[in-house]
């Protein structure tokens, strides 16, 4: 019998095999190109709509940018990462009705590392949507004053976000192991993003969507998304960001691991 | 344009009739038991009414914007429209799906005649269509919205509402017989959905800029919705009644005799 | 020999539903052993437990002396699993999966290489290893199941349902492989069937299992004997009848038979015959036409559960 080394500890993350998952769920997407066409399309139909109907909103005063493109692109390409990151574990799901994922259980590996390797393909996937968008936001005419690091804090927010409700939907996958499961996560996402500063600042919201975007999570996201694309990178508009991925990522990393772990009970 | 009674006997119209409602019936009980994709269709365009209105409040000051009391005046048109196109392709999947599943061989087998085959369903869709309009306008009233026009604009919105999903429907009737998919026609909904976005539903086209505005203007969803909503908020007026119920009616008219033609042309008839 | 594979009181609910009712059993290394039963009498629930699928309600399973709850890795270490739906994703081909199993158990890539080409050779899948798996058959798909749980090298290999669905000549061949895993390699086997003929040719000992239960357990031969003695029946000339039964009821019971024919319950089974031949000939009575019926394990199956196996083929017996 030859030796079987495992990477790492049988209870701790093996990259290889998080490297393994990760590949194949790139080639999957890779192979389905037509997979890739609706988390790029929807976006970007969605930025040139939003451009072209509310691009007067940057007459008002106190709107925040002069350029139409400059304040829709980063929530555009957020959204659509965020969906890039739901339907990244719609392939667990399908994995659960092939019955292929009896195989991935039965690594004697730590199962996280499945999990892990899972949500690094939602946060490429995000990559999609990103790149789709502001390429199409520079053709129409993005302004991208913050340059590079705009675009990389953009990108890095993208990932984040994917990776986030890639792992709570993932807590419901591994639960009801059905596409369907994954409508409520859809619906929390789509709202998230709904009551925020998507099209206008704060200060241009009144009554009880005001106050339901003071507190949206998302509304931090996105001031951290877009502040390279606006005036300027700070510090005000960046750490509020990080604690929002911070947090979001370990209650969302607890809930799935904790699903995944009840597999089989 | 219809080929199949050539005869207009009191017993051949009345079967005609009665084989309408009766799939009319059948088409507004499906719809209705499957509450759960027809409440989205409702509650979401609500949704959408409201967030704009609390955030596109400064827009009103903008010039060149209608005058208004609130966004939610400018925007009980696109609400009702929005509203309608969820259910409106609903006619063809339907369609789609009795054609995939078989049932559609069997309801030709059976002496029915073709239209009705074609129009009850979609004149399900279209009395789903104005029970859901009452129900948005009375929600949007309840908040505080006004209708200018008063009752005949009322009137005038919900026969546009109807007559719109006649034309939706027709127009994913033809798909799903050309096609016999229930996907390819689930497929037009997000065309139907950014075709909205892509008029003056949310926003004036005076205000926008560009190709965009272009794009807008040409949209037959501007021509009704510019209308309609003069009929909201500025008061009665006949040519704007009629420019809307005009077009809509040509339309659902022209797409009704094309589905038809596209369902004889499938069965074969000369 | 030691025991690679114990239960004990082995439980597992689904709410209300009672799926295995308290299981005993032990499995010797080298064994090839079989769980025998109809659907639903609980086979893929037991499997999947002994196989940290699934977690039992109570009772206790040990696989190469680990507990199977709270030493799960080191089990699946050690355990391979081919289970009743090949556990394969239709998009990848077969040397991917390959690829990504090797990982999945730490073996390095060029390890993975060369098992993996001859592991796909033994199971005649080498043509195809570069095409996408949705393109294969059910028994295609199955062999490459097979191909994929074997590829650490399990001491232990769990099968479920190995060969449902299969034609006869896929059948045949992976009872081969089985055979040649276990008398050549020393692999214990564990696997769960609806077919009588492959409990009969595979397995060394078998449980019959019956809603949740193990009905009767033991060697094949010795369950069937247990039945009954076979049923010997010999064709012979009119005019011999007579004494014919009478040399014949000198090994057993008489048993009914058409005319013409002399029967017996063989005592001892099969082993004697040879005995009855000569008793026969010393008699100088010739034989023109010899039976030798035993009961099946249909009949073992009848005896312990009071009904016949379902959805069994219909057997030449």
């Amino acid at each position: 019998m030859s030796t079987q080394t495992l990477p790492k500890a049988a209870n701790g993350i093996s990259l290889s095999i998080a490297m393994a998952v990760c590949r194949r769920g790139v080639l999957r997407v890779v192979s389905r190109p037509t997979l890739l066409l609706p988390i790029v399309f929807m976006p970007v139909i969605m930025l040139i709509s939003f451009t072209g109907a509310f691009g007067s909103l940057t007459r008002i005063e106190g709107y925040g940018s002069e350029n139409i493109y400059d304040w829709m692109a980063p929530y555009v390409a957020l959204q659509g990462s965020v969906f890039a990151g739901v339907f990244g574990s719609a392939s667990t799901a399908e994995d659960f009705e092939t019955g292929f994922f009896d195989r991935l259980l039965l690594t004697p590996g730590s199962r996280s590392s499945i999990l892990l390797g899972t949500v690094l393909v939602s946060a490429i996937r995000s990559l999609f949507p990103t790149v789709g968008v502001i390429i199409v936001a520079l053709l129409g005419g993005l302004n991208l004053s913050g340059g590079l690091p705009a675009i990389l804090l953009l990108t890095a927010a993208s990932a984040l976000m994917a990776s986030v409700f890639c792992l709570f939907s993932l807590a419901i996958v591994y639960r009801f192991k059905t596409i369907r499961s994954l409508m409520i996560v859809q619906l929390v996402a789509f709202t998230s993003f709904f009551m925020t500063i998507g099209q206008v600042p704060l200060e241009f919201m009144t009554g009880w969507l005001h106050q339901v975007a003071r507190f949206n999570p998302t509304t931090n996201v996105l001031r951290f998304a877009r502040q390279g694309f606006l005036d300027g990178i700070t510090w005000e508009l960046t750490w509020p960001g990080i604690v929002v991925f911070v947090a979001a990522n370990a209650v969302g990393s607890v809930l799935a691991f904790r699903s995944l772990r009840r597999i089989g009970s | 344009m219809n080929k199949v009674d050539t005869t207009t006997s009191p017993r051949v119209i009345k079967n005609f009739f009665s084989q309408t409602i009766v799939l009319a019936q059948r088409s507004l009980v499906s719809e209705l038991r499957q509450l759960a994709t027809v409440l989205p269709g409702l509650l979401f365009p609500l949704l959408l009414a409201f967030t704009y209105t609390e955030q596109f409040e400064r827009v009103l000051s903008l010039p060149g914007f209608p005058e208004v009391d609130s966004f939610l005046d400018f925007l009980l048109p696109a609400t009702v429209l929005q509203m309608v196109s969820f259910g409106a392709s609903n006619s063809g999947t339907e369609l789609a799906l009795d054609i995939e599943n078989g049932f559609m061989d069997r309801l030709l087998a059976s002496p029915v005649a073709r239209v009705p085959v074609l129009i009850g369903r979609v004149g399900g869709s279209a009395l789903l269509a104005g029970i859901k309009t009452v129900i948005i306008v009375l929600v949007f009233l309840a908040d505080g919205a006004q209708i200018a026009s008063g009752f005949a604009g009322f009137l005038v919105l919900t026969l546009s509402a109807c007559l719109l999903v006649v034309v939706i429907g027709g127009l994913s009737q033809i798909l799903a017989i050309r096609s016999g998919s229930q996907e390819v026609v689930g497929a037009t909904f997000p065309l139907i959905f950014v075709m909205i976005f892509m008029s003056s539903a949310f926003f004036p086209t005076e205000l926008m800029s560009g190709w965009f505005k272009q794009l807008a203007e040409f949209n037959p969803m501007t021509w009704i919705i510019d209308p309609l909503r003069r009929l909201m908020i500025v008061g009665w007026s006949w040519s704007d009644a009629a420019t809307a119920l005009g077009i809509l009616l040509l339309g659902s008219v022209l797409i009704t005799g094309a589905s038809v033609r596209t369902l004889h042309k499938k069965l074969g008839r000369p | 020999m030691k025991t690679v594979i114990e239960t004990r009181d082995l439980v597992r609910k689904f709410g209300e539903i009672v799926a295995v009712d308290g299981i005993d059993l032990a499995v010797s290394e080298g064994e090839v052993f079989g769980f025998l039963g109809p659907n639903g009498a609980g086979k893929s629930t037991a499997i999947r437990m002994l196989t940290t699928l699934l977690h039992p309600t109570s009772g206790e399973i040990y696989v190469s002396g680990f507990n199977v709850v709270t030493e799960a890795a080191d089990v699946r270490k050690v355990i391979g699993v081919a289970l009743q739906d090949a556990a394969i994703d239709p998009l990848m081909t077969a040397n991917e999966l390959i690829r990504l199993q090797a990982v999945l158990h730490g073996i390095s890539r060029s390890e993975a290489k060369e098992r993996g080409g001859e592991l796909l050779e033994r199971v005649g899948l080498s043509g195809a290893a570069t095409r996408r798996v949705s393109t294969y058959s059910g028994g295609m798909r199955r062999r490459l199941d097979l191909a994929l749980s074997l590829i650490h090298e399990p001491r232990i290999l769990f099968l479920d349902e190995p060969t449902t669905g299969l034609d006869p000549t896929s059948r045949e061949a992976l009872w081969d492989e089985v055979k040649r895993l276990n008398t050549e390699l020393g692999t214990t086997v564990f696997l769960t069937t609806q077919y009588l003929e492959e409990a009969d040719q595979l397995a060394h000992r078998i449980a019959i299992i019956d809603a949740g239960r193990i009905a009767r357990e033991g060697i094949p031969k010795e369950l069937k004997e247990n039945i009954s003695s076979p049923t010997l029946r010999v064709d012979v000339e009119e005019t011999d009848l007579v004494q014919a039964q009478a040399v014949l009821d000198s090994f057993g019971d008489r048993r009914p038979a058409r005319e013409g024919r002399a029967a017996v319950g063989l005592d001892g089974g099969a082993a004697r015959l040879a005995e009855v031949i000569r008793a026969l000939d010393e008699a100088g009575i010739s034989v023109e036409h010899l039976e030798l019926d035993a009961p099946s394990l249909d009949d073992v199956f009848a005896d312990a559960t009071g009904r016949r196996l379902e959805g069994v083929e219909e057997e030449n017996e």
